[in-house]
This record gives structure tokens, sequence and C-alpha cells, in this order.
């Protein structure tokens, strides 16, 4: 047998994982969301293609919009918290890089929800927050931070943050150190040094955690069910609602479809501009 | 992991409402593989099997977790010598779908309206009350359901109430209205039931409707009223003991049993009250079903009436009041200091029923709620 023969015989268990678990879920999904109910509500399969015009009547778009804006904000949070990090890992982290590593990846040992459910009880009226704020006299009323767009993005923002540091410590690790001593030696500041040298070179990892934080983000219904107020549904919400509540497999799954849609677009752009990166540096 | 609360894990006491949403998506997705199917493949002679109490086997038992004295349960094994094999639904749509996707179990308890649900889709199969002694105990009111005409194939297993659970060490006007969800005294720590029939129900109430109302411009309506609140409120949460033991609900739609358990909870129980609405009060009962698929139907009749017989431990256990005369003294003297906990066959009657809404009904009121959330 050939090594490429071997090779491509290694793929299968994986092939058949994704088209098992994930193609054939995906073409349920995509058929039931031309489906119908019955007077039961029970899903049916059918050509009911009106299920798509509903996704787009304007009572939806604040909360699309919303989406995105909390994604968007959670990305911006998970970098200005998230490169840092990983700059300190890569290039301060010495004999212990693997431990600080692992102790990013710890946290993710136990399930989201429980840990954004830990996050109520922290962040409560009567919470562990608040109680040290009074203790030090900031505070007698306790700070109002859950039920919030505050707390949602904050949650998000904590249920992701390592999977921006992991891609942005990956590349900071691959990339020379001796570039920024260089940068230092022609008398760049600083900053001078990482906008120009550490920044262009770690841009592919920032790009590929951003791309990771977001996709997550937008879709994501725990954060704003369990911190959120009336104001702060999300899509997700509104989606996990239409399979719960409402019953109503049909639109649920049009729904889902229109979002990953949209988020394949991003994926795309994401593909286009690493795919061109890889090439630049082929060069 | 899908149970709602950590602290509720950790007192080892949950409401069977108190439910995380959150968690039924793996049981969910089983539903879907079956969808398609519909529920109609069974004919109303799969209903009718002739069916003793008497042993036939383990009993393969489905439930909302902490949702009937575990005690109970052991005295049962040990009493027939049999084992209850259990596990657990987080909600009614995850029951659901553990159903259709063919699984089977001897003993499932069902809210009203997903019985009537299971009954018109032929699901479960008839009970012989007569043979069953304890079902005598019963009230009366549940001779006729409105969910299962004659009785035939459901006990009625507890009952609830929904009303507004409050906060007496910081508010001191509630006027025994819906309204007082708006109480400035709250200062904005007021929370709604996630849950679109409670919702819309409460809203339907407030503006003199039915219950039940479907009228569209009385949902119209009761939508316009749901929006106006939300700036009054915190959120719309069904975690309602976590909320109203952690200080951040002054005032949560809850209902009756949550009361109970958030008092185990916190440092002064007598702090924490609750009022029924003058408004209207929405009542339910959850019952015992055998679906028609099960393999030990006999031992799943002695356990309704093993369970029915034993009703006042039951009721004081789970902070639920069983429809049952004997439970009626003791869940009374659990609730001596908050009356208003109480269902009696007078709150019954009083109180009004959610029905099970179907085709456009059902419809039009997903799509109010929706658009209250969405809003």
């Amino acid at each position: 047998m050939s090594e490429r023969r071997f090779a491509s015989l290694t793929l299968l268990p994986g092939a058949a994982w994704l088209v098992l678990l994930f193609l054939v879920p995906l073409g349920i999904t995509l058929a039931i969301s031309f489906g119908v109910t019955d007077e039961l509500g029970n899903a049916l399969y059918a050509w009911h293609p009106e299920n798509y015009d509903r996704v787009f009547d304007p009572l939806f778009a604040p909360v699309l919009l919303r989406s995105v804006g909390y994604a968007a904000a959670t990305v911006a949070l998970c970098l200005l918290i998230g490169y840092p990090v990983a700059y300190y890992i890569a290039r301060f982290g010495g004999r212990y890089k693997y431990l600080l590593v692992a102790l990013v990846v710890l946290p993710f040992l136990v399930n989201y929800l429980i840990r954004v459910y830990a996050w109520t009880a922290i962040l409560s009226d009567e919470g562990l927050v608040n109680g040290v704020l009074e203790d030090l006299g900031l505070t007698s009323d306790g700070v109002r931070f859950l039920n919030t767009p505050w707390a949602v993005i904050g949650g998000l923002t904590y249920g992701y943050l390592a999977f921006m540091i992991l891609p942005i410590y990956a590349a900071l690790d691959r990339m020379n150190p001796s570039l920024i001593e260089a940068g230092k030696d022609l008398y760049a500041t600083g900053w001078q040094t990482f906008r120009h040298v550490t920044w262009p070179a770690t841009f592919q990892g920032v790009l590929a955690g951003s791309v990771l934080v977001f996709l997550p983000a937008v879709g994501d219904f725990v954060s704003a069910q369990l911190l959120g107020g009336p104001d702060t549904y999300m899509v997700g919400n509104l989606i996990q609602q239409q399979f719960f509540d409402a019953n109503n497999f049909p639109f649920g799954a049009a729904l889902t479809t229109v979002l990953m849609a949209f988020l394949l677009i991003f994926m795309v752009f994401y593909l286009r501009s690493a795919g061109r990166a890889a090439a630049e540096a082929r060069a | 992991m899908s149970r709602k609360s950590i602290e509720g894990l950790l007192a080892g006491r949950m409401s069977r409402r108190d439910v995380l949403k959150v968690g039924g998506g793996v049981a969910l997705g089983a539903g879907l593989s079956a969808c398609g199917l519909g529920g109609g493949s069974a004919s109303e002679a799969d209903t009718t099997r002739v069916i003793e109490p008497k042993i036939d086997g383990d009993l393969v038992y489905f439930n909302w977790a902490q949702y009937l004295n575990p005690s109970l349960i052991k005295k049962f094994e040990r009493k027939y010598g049999v084992q209850v094999r259990q596990s657990n639904f987080d909600s009614m749509p995850a029951m659901m779908a553990k159903l259709r996707s063919g699984n089977q179990y001897d003993l499932i308890f069902p809210s009203a309206e997903f019985a009537d649900k299971l009954i018109k889709e032929n699901q479960l199969l008839e009970i012989p009350l007569d043979k069953l002694p304890a079902t005598e105990d019963i009230y009366q009111f549940f001779d006729d359901p409105w969910y299962d005409p004659g009785s035939k194939h459901t006990v009625p297993y507890s009952l609830y109430l929904t009303g507004l659970g409050y906060r007496a060490d910081e508010i001191d006007t509630m006027t025994g209205s819906w309204r007082d969800l708006t109480n400035p005294q709250a200062e904005g720590r007021s929370y709604i039931l996630d849950d679109f029939q409670e919702g819309i129900g409460m809203a339907n109430l407030v503006n003199g409707y039915e219950l039940n109302a479907v009228e569209p411009d009385q949902l119209e309506a009761s939508k316009e009223y749901l929006i106006g609140l939300k700036p009054d409120l915190r959120g719309f949460s069904s975690d309602t003991i976590t909320n109203m033991s952690s200080g951040n609900a002054w005032i949560q739609h809850l209902w009756n049993a949550d009361v109970i358990n958030i008092r185990y909870r916190v440092d002064d129980p007598t702090s924490i009250k609750f009022q029924q609405n003058r408004e209207g009060i929405p009542v339910g009962s959850d019952v015992f079903a055998i679906p028609t698929n099960a393999e030990h139907p006999g031992t799943a009749l002695l356990f309704i009436d093993f369970v029915l017989a034993n009703s006042p431990k039951n009721a004081t256990w789970t902070g639920y009041p069983m429809p049952t005369n004997g439970a009626e003294k003791p869940y009374a003297d659990l609730v001596k200091s908050e009356p208003e906990l109480q269902v009696t066959v007078e709150t019954l009657e009083k109180g009004q029923q959610f029905a099970n809404l179907e085709g456009t009904d059902r419809e039009n009121w997903d799509r109010v709620w929706t658009e209250v959330r969405a809003a």
C-alpha cells in the first residue's frame, strides 16, 4: 500500500464522523426548514419556503443586530485581554509556558453552562463581588451587574477567551524573537516594534482568534439567558425558543440555516485571507 | 448536566418547574430524527390493552428530577421486591422527544396539556381506576378533566397555581394584583416567568380576558401590555428559586411550590411571601400516565396506587399540593403562614387552566411571545 493510499485510509473515521454527525444533521435541519407543523405541533417534511420569509421580518432585525454587536464587542474584549496574556506566556513563560497554557484551557474542562451559571451567583445583588465591594465600603446597595448587556458580553468574553489566546499564542510562539530584538537594535520604541514587527507577524493568529470567538458568540444563547435582562435577547435565544417553547421546528430550522449562511460569509473571508497570507509567506 | 441550580444540587431539593431550558437540546435532537413520522402512527386499539395491578417486572420511571419523595421509591422497591429504574427529563418537549424516538417507559408524568396531546395521539394506555383503591381519595373535580374525558388515561398527580412571590422585608405595598409587578418599591427587581403560556396568560388576565384568550385583537392588546412592561422588569426567568434566594428578585412571577423551596434556602423564610392575584389564578395539574408501549404496566399501576396512598408525605416533601383528600391537611399545615400557596378544590374551581392550544391559535400565541421577547 502506498503511503498516499494509507494516508487516505486514515481519513475514513474522521470523514465518517463528519458525515454522520455533521452533514446528516445539517441535511435534516435544511429539510425541516422547509417543513410545516401539524395540528398537534409535530414537524412534518413539506415544501413551505414561507418559513424563510418570516426570518426576514423586520421584527427580528434588532435581534440580529444585537447579536452581531455583542459578538463584535466580545471579540474586541477578548483581543484586549487575550493578546497580552498570550504575549506574556509566549515571551516570558519560560519553563512554565506549558503550565500557563494548560491553565488557560483548564476552565474548559467544566461545562460552559455550569460556569456561566456560577457567574450568576458571583454577580448577584447579594453575591460575592457585591459582598467584597460592600466590605470595602464602595457600595451599600449592591451594584446591579446581572441582567444587563454588560453581563451578557462579559459572559461571552469569559466563555470564549481561550479561543482568542491560543491562536495568538501559537503565532507568537512561532515568531522568531530575534525579530523583536532587531527592532530594538534599530532604535525602534517598544510601540513601534510592536506595530511594525510583532503585530504583522501575529496578525493571522489574531484573525483566527477573532473568527473562533465571533462565530460561537453570535449564536450563543446561554449567556443571554442566564445573565441577560429583558432587552438582551439574541438570535440564539430566538432559535432556542422556536424549538422548546414555540414547538416550531421548521421556523427554528430556517433561522438556523440563515444564521449559518451568514456566518459562512465570515468563514470564507477568513479562509481567503489566511490563504493569501500563506501564499505570501511562501513567496 | 441539565439541572438549573448549582445551589439546588447542593441543597438536594428542586422544584419541578424550576427548569433550565438550556439543558434538553440533546433529547430534542433525538426527536428530530423521528420528526416527520408525527405521532399519528398509533391507533386507538393500542390504548385499550387490559392491564392488571400486579408486578410484571422492574418499573421504568420517567419524571422531572426531585419531583417525588425518594423515600417512597425505596419503600416501594422493598415492599414489592422490584427496582425502580429512574430517568429524568427537564422539559415537556424533551419528554415528548424521548417518547417519539421510541424509548419505552412504564410511567411518565406529563402536564395536563401534554397529556391531552398524548391522548389525542393514542399514546396512553387506559388506566383501570376501579382496580386502584387509593384513587378513591382523588378530588371529584378530576372525574372528567378537560384533558382526559372520563379520566380514562390519566391519574392526577400534583396541583399548582401561579402567582407572585415577594420579599416582605423590602415591600409592604402589595395589592393582590398582577399589576404589582411594577410596584416601585421593587426598584426594578421584578422578574416574569420565561414561559409563553404563563406570560401571555398573565397579560390576558390583567387585561380582563380569559386566561386562554385567542381573539387576535385581545392577543394584540396583551402583547402590547407585555412589551410595555419590559422597562419595569429585570428579566424573563424561570429560575425563580435562585432569583429570589440570591436577592436579585424582590417580586417574582412563580409557581406556588417554588416558594416552599425558596424558603428552605434563605436565612429568614418568613420574608418570602406569596399572593394569588384577583384578575385570575392560573391553576394546573400534572398526571400519571402509562405509554402504550410500556413493558411493565402492571408494576406501574401498583406504583401509582402506592404513591397516591402516601400523598401526604409526597406533598410535604415536593412542596406541591396533591389532589387527594388525605394530603390536604398536612399540606395546609406546611403552608400555615402562607395559606395562598394551597390549591384546594375551591381554588381549582375559581382558577383557570391552560388549554392545549392547537393550529393557528397556538401559532398566534407563539408569535406573540416571540414578538414580546424580540421587541
